[in-house]
């Protein structure tokens, strides 16, 4: 198990998949370049931004930090799987009808981070929500509409 | 035009795009990928200032898996004069016997493999001899180290032609402007103030990084970007090439970002370059780190001074400011001249001086960052107008009030205001604020205070926005237009304009994304212009596809007001689905320019962007750290397209000034920046924000805008760094006068009251 | 990135031998590998994850006399959700809710926490306050120390290159009280310019045993001892708190940095100290 390229397989938004990588590769970039996936996408490349959020076995996780091959064996989501078909999840729906993004370069990343949340506590506080998203960060400063998105999907998934 | 009811403008509309975009479909450049393309990485200057004695590639060239190692003499063997920049041809694309700042691009490594490209520009290795280097903008006006050995203005504006060819000096442009006699009523004075601010060098940090990707082959050039001009760098692509334009094709998509970072050439004339050479398509991608070598936002001193008469009016005003240009002149001249010419500050002063000077220096290159130069003048009127409202015992809001300029008055340029509300937007922010209330002003460790500003800003004249409406056969409409939808919603703004005139529903209406062989000229997505210029262009493009549809179906016999199906009516013409009616339109509005001499225009901007801003604040006296409790921000933005896309624009606008407010700052030390990454140049996130914000505009109307409206990208940035200074001397009496403002400035200002100053040992 | 190798292997002694003078670096949550690694300062010939070995080394559990003991494998997250945790160190618990963010800690370690060695980290201070120890792995086996020694200067540890952290021990301490205090001078989402932790025993009105440790502003996480002297015996009262204080400045040497100058965060520590001191004394035993 050692060596400058291996294959992985892992579950990838339902399905099973697998991926010839280079063990430098992070993971942001095999979903790129392997899978065609764009909608975590490195901004920062440290953590912060959280533009590369995927979940990984359901727990948000910098892809941008992560190497691909730590993903073997694993269950990844992605933005990209969130919507049953046509119809967006409920985090998605929030998001629009709360206009919570303006370029939505970061867009992605607080809706898995909303996700996660309403996941382990789907009646969050307004302070369990800032703590969750506090992680990201949105250059274009639509916080108060994210903040607004959250609470709305969090009563989208109660009805 | 304006007037009545309207069914599509005016309401809120959610953004069209948005479904892309939360489902992680949208499709920016960065995503891009073209067959057998080369990655382009960089190698950059690690030194401020010097001459380059030797570039070796070899080791990186040897690097298995390096298609190909490039420098700026190899760019010089293809493009002639490989100098590009909208006032000065003054960047080379990779540096030539020069660097000029931390962070140039020296050369690059193509390779396949974008890990392998970067590796190997860590082996490139370049000796310099390094020179003395200037950062600071008021040194350069006299330093020995002069950063162009000689200036050399694109031609393209008629005030930066007298420094054709001028030696040994760092000043780019000089504005002045004379308006009455400010001598006269300095002399008069019954108060004379004198204060001097400075702002510090910030970057736009857009999410999407820079990016392009380029296809040179045979005489065509395909230039994919995330660009905000694309128009331009069609324009300045062909200039390099000496091709017509329509050999090259630019295409934009939706932004991750831009505030002002993608305006101009940026990263396009080296991707350019780059796949002529290779004769392969290349991309060069930036990383975030690399985004602060390219662009930023200039840092500026300005000194001001007042003459006040006994009444507490504002008699005489001079301004002298000098705008940090960084090594490279960018649209910075157009930030000292159009930005300069508003630097008294929004008051009716009959007697004013403005000397406002384009430095360079030997900082990464300045240009266009949301408003424009406004930010950072309205930090030092609005500080300086606090200072002279509290020397003279004045309430801050009535001695604004006492001097604002209003609709029918000069501003200084010479040019009359028309649909300017600075008063309603003062008034709005000290409403909700509750100014007359009153206030806790906190006890012990904790006190608090309050502060309001309010700046304004004109529109970049003269300029020309081109639109096409098109309506296919089954009534579905297309608009062709080359403004860039970076988030501001301008697609959604546009489509809406389309809708109301045509009658159409807006599900009915696409909106391009530019690219120059379709998309009609557009001067640049910058300076809040789009909704103005380009809206007027839709707006009669509109009309004119309107008009054509009327003549069509008086043609087919349709009566007057018959208001049959539009699907109908092209079957009736062309006897089956078929046919596209197309309207278009050139919209440029009127502008006369300043006079050399005197910097007076009679007409010197179509509209004027109001905004004003309201702080409360809680400042801990033990550790100088303080909490923003309120923010407020009202602009006058006319009638707005979309209020909601709007109100976004304005807080979104106000949470990016209050990182430059407080935390942003890039640090040069020994020569090198050693901030330019978001771990270290901090932008504001969740917990950042004021506990409490409001963000809104007043009733107003733009009489020559499309449906009233005029720009509202950049308002929300004018007022809130002086409101947050002012509320912070109200609070606890010390005057931060140098951005960003920190716990630590305020608690060295309140030793230094105190008697007690810190010292460093 | 740099090309290198990776090796997984499935044990900690496995792993162990291909530390040192084989050419590996370990790797665990990889967070902080990642980012030195991007930047180029950090670019080993081969990684070692930690990822695959033995899962008691990723388990929190209470020894028989209560002692807290956390595998150094933990993710932080895991340690922030635990019932232990909290029951026995309160305040690691409310450290963890600024400690980076939730994604970070997800999947940062406690290992790799410690090992990083960066002064600006948050759990050092308070696993120095609260007396915790280390157990570290080599190929000679296994030896005890206390957090404290561990830190030797900036990204500098007291470990060997085949040695490896295996696990943490908290005391058990029913007594005390202890606080965590972190200042962000720029954004919120800062690294710290200073953290500071106290741990106190009390008897009534007076301090009886005291630990306080500062981060981030000095070079290495450290105890402040003189502060300790100064609280042992006394009341904990705002005079005491003032002079202790004040004790602060001359004793730990402090860097200007981007967050601040030397002279201003010799502020910060007095003016936090004692804030930290008083919210450890008035707060629920933390
Ligand atoms: C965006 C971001 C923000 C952050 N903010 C904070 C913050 O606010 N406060 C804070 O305290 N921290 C913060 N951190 C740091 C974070 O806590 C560390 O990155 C993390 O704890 C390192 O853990 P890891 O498991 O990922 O370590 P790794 O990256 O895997 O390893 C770090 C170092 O430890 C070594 N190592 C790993 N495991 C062991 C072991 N068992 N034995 C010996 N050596 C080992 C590695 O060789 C390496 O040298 C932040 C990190 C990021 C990315
Ligand atoms: S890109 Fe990964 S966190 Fe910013
Ligand atoms: S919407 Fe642009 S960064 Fe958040």
């Amino acid at each position: 198990m050692s060596g400058h390229r291996r294959t992985i397989t892992f579950t990838l938004n339902g399905r099973d998949v697998a991926a010839d990588i280079g063990v430098h590769q992070n993971l942001t970039e095999v979903l790129q370049e392997s899978f065609g996936l764009f909608g975590a996408r490195e901004s920062c490349g440290q953590g912060l931004c959280g533009c590369c959020t995927v979940l990984v076995d359901g727990q948000a996780v910098t892809s941008c930090l992560s190497l691909a091959a730590f993903a073997d064996g694993s269950t990844i989501d992605t933005i990209e799987g969130l919507a049953d078909g046509d119809t967006l999840s409920p985090e998605q729906e929030a998001f629009i009808e709360t206009g919570a993004f303006q370029c939505g370069y970061c867009t992605p990343g607080f809706i898995l981070m909303t996700k996660q949340l309403l996941d382990e506590n789907p009646e969050p506080s307004d302070e369990e929500i800032m703590h969750y998203l506090s992680g990201n960060l949105c250059r274009c400063g639509a916080y108060a509409e994210i903040v607004k998105a959250v609470r709305l999907a969090g009563q989208k998934r109660k009805a | 035009m304006t007037g009545g009811s309207t069914t599509t403008v005016g309401h809120s509309f959610p953004r069209m795009e948005g479904r892309a975009k939360v489902t992680g479909q949208a499709d920016y450049i960065y995503n891009m990928r073209l067959p057998s393309m080369l990655h382009a990485k960089v190698h950059r200057s690690p030194i401020s200032h010097g001459r380059i004695r030797s570039i070796n590639t070899a080791a990186a060239a040897a690097m298995p898996g390096v298609h190909q190692v490039i420098t700026g003499e190899d760019v010089k063997a293809v493009l002639p004069e490989p100098y590009y920049g909208p006032a000065f041809h003054d960047q080379p694309i990779l540096a030539l016997e020069k660097v000029r700042h931390f962070g140039e691009p020296v050369a690059v490594v193509l390779a396949p493999d974008p890990h392998v490209a970067e590796t190997a520009a860590q082996r490139i290795v370049v000796d310099y001899e390094e020179l003395p280097a200037v950062f600071d903008e008021v040194e350069a006006l006299t330093s020995e180290a002069i950063v162009h050995e000689e200036l050399k203005p694109a031609g393209t504006f008629a005030d930066l032609k007298h420094l054709s060819g001028k030696r040994d000096t760092n000043i780019a442009l000089d504005f002045h402007l004379n308006h009455g006699d400010a001598d006269k009523a300095f002399a008069e004075a019954a108060h004379v103030f004198e204060h001097t601010f400075r702002t510090q060098q910030t970057m736009h940090t857009p999410f999407e990084p820079m990016v392009a990707l380029a296809d040179v082959r045979n005489d065509r050039a395909e230039i994919f970007s995330s660009t905000q001009s694309p128009s331009f760098v069609r324009f300045e692509l062909s200039r390099l090439l000496g091709w017509p334009e329509s050999n090259v094709r630019v295409k934009t998509s939706h932004l991750g970002g831009g505030f002002g970072a993608k305006v101009y050439v940026k990263v396009e004339a080296l991707a350019m370059a780059l796949s002529l050479i290779a004769h392969r398509p290349v991309r060069v991608a930036q990383t975030m780190e690399e985004q602060f070598y390219t662009i930023t936002k200039h840092p500026n001193t300005f000194r001001i001074r007042s003459a006040v008469d006994g009444d507490g009016r504002i008699t005489g005003r001079k301004c002298e400011v000098w705008w940090n240009g960084g090594a490279y002149a960018d649209i910075g001249p157009r930030v000292t001249q159009k930005s300069g010419f508003t630097a008294a500050g929004p008051y009716d002063i009959d007697n004013i001086d403005i000397d406002s000077f384009a430095l360079y220096t030997n900082r990464p290159p300045a240009g266009a960052l949301r408003g424009f130069g406004i930010p950072q003048l309205v930090w030092a009127y609005e500080s300086h107008t606090d200072i002279i409202a509290s020397e003279l015992g004045l309430d801050p809001v009535d001695f604004r009030k006492r001097n604002i300029l209003r609709n029918g008055r000069p501003q200084a340029v010479g040019t009359i205001v028309e649909d300017g509300e600075f008063e309603a937007v003062l008034d709005g922010v000290a409403q909700r604020l509750g100014w007359n209330r009153p206030f806790d002003k906190g006890s012990g460790t904790k006190r608090r205070g309050r502060g309001v500003a309010i700046g304004f800003k004109a529109s970049i004249s003269p300029t020309t926005s081109s639109a096409i409406v098109s309506v296919n056969a089954d009534g579905s409409v297309i608009v062709y237009c080359s403004t860039v939808d970076m988030g501001q919603g301008s697609d959604t703004a546009m489509a809406q304009i389309a809708a109301e005139v045509l009658d159409v529903p807006l599900d009915l209406i696409r909106v391009v994304n530019p690219d120059t062989d379709v998309t009609p000229y557009d001067m640049s997505t910058l300076g809040s212009r789009s909704t103005f210029h380009m809206g007027h262009a839709v707006q009669l493009a509109a009309t004119d596809a309107r008009d054509k549809l009327r003549a069509m179906a008086d043609e087919v016999g349709l009566p007057e007001g018959s208001n049959a199906p539009l699907p109908e009516l092209f079957i009736k013409k062309f006897g089956m689905r078929a046919g596209t009616v197309v309207g278009a339109a050139n919209y440029k509005p009127d502008y006369a320019p300043p006079n050399y001499e005197t910097g007076q225009s009679p007409n010197a901007t179509p509209f004027w962007m109001i905004g004003a801003a309201g702080a409360e604040v809680e400042v801990d006296t033990e550790t100088g750290q303080f909490r923003i409790l309120r923010l407020v921000n009202v602009c006058d933005i006319g009638k707005p397209i979309n209020p909601e896309v709007v109100e976004t624009q304005i807080s979104g606008a106000a949470v990016m000034q209050l990182g430059f407010t407080l935390t942003e700052t890039m640090i040069i030390e020994n020569g090198q920046l050693t901030n330019p990454s978001l771990a270290d140049y901090k932008i504001p996130g969740l917990f950042d924000m004021p506990d409490v914000m409001e963000n809104g505009f007043i009733e107003a109307e733009q009489h020559n805008g499309p449906f009233g409206a005029k720009g509202a990208g950049e308002s929300g940035t004018f007022g809130v760094s002086p409101a947050i200074a002012n509320a912070i001397a109200d609070a606890v009496g010390v005057r931060i006068t140098e951005m960003p403002i920190t716990a630590e400035a305020i608690f060295r200002a309140l030793r230094e009251k105190a008697g007690r100053p810190l010292e460093d040992v | 990135m740099h090309f290198f190798e990776l090796a997984e292997p499935a044990s900690l002694q496995e792993a162990i031998g291909l530390l040192g003078d084989s050419g590996g670096r370990p790797v665990a949550g990889g967070t902080a590998v990642m980012l030195m690694m991007k930047t180029g300062v950090f670019q080993p010939e081969r990684l070692v994850s930690l990822r695959k070995i033995e899962s008691q080394y990723s388990q929190i559990r209470l020894d028989s006399e209560g002692n807290l003991r956390l595998g150094a494998m933990t993710p932080l997250r895991r340690i922030e959700r635990s019932a232990d945790v909290a029951a026995v160190a309160p305040v690691v618990t409310a450290a963890m809710r600024r400690l980076s963010n939730v994604r970070v800690r997800n999947v940062a370690t406690l290992g790799g926490h410690l090992a990083h060695g960066d002064p600006h980290l948050d759990l050092p201070p308070v696993l120095i306050a609260l007396n915790a120890s280390l157990v570290v792995a080599s190929p000679s086996g296994e030896r005890t120390m206390p957090v404290e020694d561990l830190f030797r200067g900036y990204l500098e540890t007291a470990l060997a290159p085949d040695e490896l952290i295996a696990e943490v021990i908290v005391p058990a301490n029913p007594d005390q009280r202890a606080a965590y205090l972190k200042h962000t001078t720029r954004s919120a989402e800062d690294w710290p310019a200073l953290g500071i932790a106290v741990a106190l025993t009390l008897n009534g009105g007076t301090v009886e045993t005291a630990r306080v440790a500062i981060g981030a502003a000095t070079d290495t996480p450290r105890r402040l001892t003189s502060v300790e002297t100064m609280l042992i015996g006394n009341p904990h009262n705002d005079a005491v708190l003032q002079t202790t204080g004040d004790a602060t400045a001359g004793e730990a040497e402090v860097h200007s940095d981007a967050r601040g100058s030397a002279a201003y965060k010799r502020e910060l520590i007095r003016v936090f100290t004692a804030r930290a001191i008083r919210q450890a004394v008035e707060g629920d035993r933390a």
